[in-house]
């Protein structure tokens, strides 16, 4: 509903006239907002400009998020708890590596609550690192796993904790690799990285190794890693053999807009599928891990981006469609036959000292998007100068 | 322009003041309502009011409340208002980037070149954003009184209206606030540079910016503490406490902040209204915060929870007293559906009653700090009328530039 100077009088005339708001926020019970980012605040929070959201999960009772911040600062690892709807632990990760600047890859979880991330730096040409997350209560213990590619970011990860590995991308160039923990060594892979040929295509797009590279990655049931390189392709690497195979099925395509064709976000059913999102178009599609097929199950939104994808504990898949200068669309999907639902922008009740009554908070931003464990709760990760985390109940 | 029809409203308001019993001083005749000819479909007003001292006139934005927005010169001196054009045709703006009003304040500038920025104004702004019918986004302008010129200084944000804006007298840079993301937008004009920097608010954004004598340009946050921005620090500070408030302000009164002000300058002082029904007394300084002082509520009712007074207007009589319109979009003082003029005095924070108007003659102002040099004070008014077209939630209104001189009569 649109507001002008004042929303009451709207609010009372409609509720007069009997008419029915012709929209209506996503606000269901249970849902909150934890407020994350605050400046010049004498709570724990983190500060204006180093909280965007970029990477999410959740593990046991915590969200665990990693921060990007603007050039010359450095971002945060923190800990939200979902039961007591607070932040709780925050780590600047320029107290464990200097000169970093975001935590975009997305995690991968390891074993026994561990949760594996990458760096990138502040300065063009320095060194990404892979970082180790554990909440380790009362503290969130940070750990720097080392520099997997020299001089390169780490841009996307994902992991397989029964074989002790780590996956990545490296940015600027789109190498794949594969760090074994164990030996602490890394195997880098050139057969995702663009040609000069691709490149001088994608020069023509003006875009940038931020807007083509693999934004996620994805292992399958047998652990083989799924991701996208340019234009618009996907490849699986098998851990087997060792090998980075191109698939033959491209990224669902608006023609004319390949170019901005990649991987945006995955989840994995439990059926094994692995459902995807592509950041050019917006389109979600189904990739069947052993046949390599992909099929387009179409747009929830009108807009580009779907950033975040997980699985409640209904079966549904929740994912949000739409980015700046635009804003999210949390839908769901439900690959029983239910097709999507454009569940719109979320709106959650923040509580916390000093707005004790609480304040709505509406996302427009939004940039991850994570389950619990037991699917109950999907946490959405706002991408804003002052960015805070939303979180509503799924019931099975 | 005088008008008949008003002065049948304004003998309609001595006869109701006079069934109120109003204490004595201030009377209809302090007060002159000055219609917009040229704009018979004209529907309301916003916070579309401004004063150039450079030129001796006030200028306001009007609207149809759809697609159709008039800028408009009251000349002082002349007592004339006249249709200075309409924004899409000033402007040379495509039909694509249509605008439905202007909600932001009208602020002089460098030379007495007067800012004001456009809004989407409905339903179909905030929602349809990319599609062919959405909006394009609200554009910063700058009207020149002396040439008649409206320079186009572009857009702020893509599918985002500007809400309000405030502009440095000496450097000419202008700061924005933008709908529905609430994000504070710095624009150094000299360099074409537009700096977003970032979302300030929750699900509402707060209307009103205001700056001090030394250019520093004042918002608010989700919780209501001020957010300023220092140019020559370049970025901005926050306040470590919030605004005082009334126990029980509800959080959607919290995050809209600061809804009006008036600036003292001899007295150090920046008057604010916030949605809360507060009035406080803000004394700035250069660099960090001032103090905040609580000067009480805005009204004092029984009927009402303390914070639920609605008062988006504000200005500084040149006697040192506070004059404002207060009441409506559904919230009202006083016995009824009235909108009342109160008056208050800093100096001992009495308030009281001046004026009480029917809807039919008043039913909402707009307008902060908006006065020349003859103790004259310049709001945004309007009335309501069945007769004229019901524009959504925003009902059936007429506007009309209301002038009210609490030292004399204008009659």
């Amino acid at each position: 509903m649109r507001r002008s100077t004042g929303f009451f009088l709207g609010l009372i005339l409609l509720a007069a006239a009997g008419i029915r708001a012709e929209y209506t926020f996503f606000s269901p019970s249970g849902s909150f907002a934890v407020e994350v980012s605050l400046e010049n605040s004498s709570l724990l929070r983190l500060p204006i400009y180093r909280n965007a959201i970029t990477s999410l999960e959740v593990s046991g009772d915590y969200a665990l998020g990693g921060t990007s911040a603007a050039p010359g600062l450095s971002p945060f690892l923190f800990a939200v708890s979902l039961s007591r709807r607070r932040l709780e632990l925050a780590v600047d990760l320029a107290q464990i590596i200097p000169e970093q600047r975001a935590v975009i890859s997305g995690f991968g979880r390891g074993p026994g609550g561990v949760l594996y991330a990458g760096t990138m730096s502040d300065s063009p040409g320095g060194s990404g690192h892979l970082i180790q997350v554990r909440i380790k209560e009362p503290s969130l213990v940070v750990l720097d796993l080392g520099v997997p590619v020299d001089k390169e970011g780490v841009f996307a990860v994902a992991s397989d904790p029964g074989r002790r590995a780590i996956y990545g991308i490296s940015h600027p160039s789109g190498k794949f690799f594969a760090h074994d923990l164990a030996s602490r060594t890394t195997r880098v892979f050139v057969e995702t990285v663009p040609s000069r040929q691709t490149l001088g295509f994608l020069h023509g797009y003006a875009v940038k190794p931020e807007d083509y590279l693999s934004r996620r990655l994805i292992l399958d049931g047998k652990g083989r890693v799924f991701g996208s390189l340019p234009v618009s392709r996907l490849f699986r690497f098998d851990p087997g053999n060792q090998k980075v195979e191109i698939l033959p099925d491209q990224i669902p395509e608006v023609w004319g807009r390949r170019p901005l064709g990649r991987v945006d976000s995955w989840a994995r059913s439990a059926d094994g599928s692995l459902y995807g999102g592509n950041a050019g178009d917006g389109q979600l599609f189904r990739l069947d891990p052993d046949k390599a097929k992909v099929e387009n199950l179409g747009k929830p939104v009108m807009m580009p981006r779907i950033k975040g994808l997980a699985f409640g504990g209904d079966g549904k898949l929740y994912g949000v469609g739409g980015a700046s200068p635009g804003y999210a669309h949390l839908f769901s999907f439900d690959p029983k036959g239910g097709g999507f639902s454009d569940l719109g922008n979320p709106r959650f009740t923040m509580v916390a000292p000093g707005i004790e009554q609480g304040i709505s908070w509406r996302g427009f931003r939004i940039g991850t998007v994570a389950a619990s464990e037991d699917g109950r709760f999907i946490v959405l990760g706002e991408e804003e100068a002052l960015s805070q985390l939303m979180v509503f109940p799924v019931h099975p | 322009m005088r008008c008949n029809i008003y002065q049948s409203l304004l003998l309609a308001v001595l006869i109701f003041t006079c069934l109120g019993a109003q204490p004595a001083g201030i009377t209809e005749k302090n007060l002159r309502f000055v219609d917009y000819p040229g704009f018979p479909e004209a529907h309301s007003t916003w916070g579309s009011i401004g004063y150039s001292s450079v030129h001796n006139k006030v200028f306001i934005g009007v609207t149809n409340h759809s697609d159709r927005v008039g800028l408009f010169e009251y000349d002082i001196i002349s007592e004339k208002m006249r249709l200075c054009g309409f924004i899409p045709e000033l402007a040379h703006l495509r039909d694509y980037q249509w605008q439905g009003k202007v909600h932001s304040q009208i602020v002089e500038g460098p030379g007495g070149a007067m800012h004001f920025a456009t809004d989407g104004g409905e339903s179909r702004e905030e929602y349809l954003m990319e599609h062919p019918h959405g909006y394009s986004g609200g554009f910063f302008l700058k009207w020149d009184p002396a040439t008649g010129i409206l320079s186009n200084l572009g857009i702020g944000m893509q599918y985002e209206s500007i809400k309000d804006l405030a502009v440095d007298r000496t450097s000419g840079r202008i700061y924005a606030v933008s709908y529905p993301q609430a994000h504070f937008l710095a624009y150094d004009t000299d360099k074409n540079q537009l700096r977003d920097l970032g979302r300030m608010g929750s699900d509402h954004v707060p209307r009103v910016m205001f700056s001090d004598w030394w250019g520093n340009i004042y918002y608010v946050d989700w919780r209501q503490r001020l957010i300023k921005y220092e140019p020559s620090a370049g970025q901005l500070l926050f306040a470590k406490e919030s605004l005082p408030a009334f126990p029980g302000t509800p959080g959607e009164y919290i995050v809209t902040g600061v809804t009006a002000y008036a600036v003292d300058q001899p007295g150090g002082i920046i008057f604010l209204v916030t949605y809360g029904a507060k009035m406080l007394a803000f004394h700035p300084s250069r660099e960090g915060f001032g103090n905040v002082e609580d000067l009480g509520g805005i009204f004092d009712g029984s009927s009402e929870p303390a914070w639920k007074y609605y008062c988006p207007n504000l200005a500084l009589g040149a006697n040192g007293k506070l004059y404002y319109f207060l009441g409506g979009h559904g919230m009202y003082a006083g016995q009824g559906e009235n909108i009342v003029l109160m008056e208050f005095d800093t100096r001992n924070r009495q308030k009281r009653i001046a004026l009480t108007f029917p809807l039919s003659v008043i039913s909402e102002v707009t307008g902060s700090d908006v006065k020349d040099g003859n103790g004259n004070l310049y709001f945004a008014g309007r009335r309501s009328d069945p007769k004229a077209e019901q524009r959504g939630e925003s009902g059936s209104s007429r506007p009309f530039l209301i002038i009210f001189n609490p030292g004399r009569s204008l009659q």
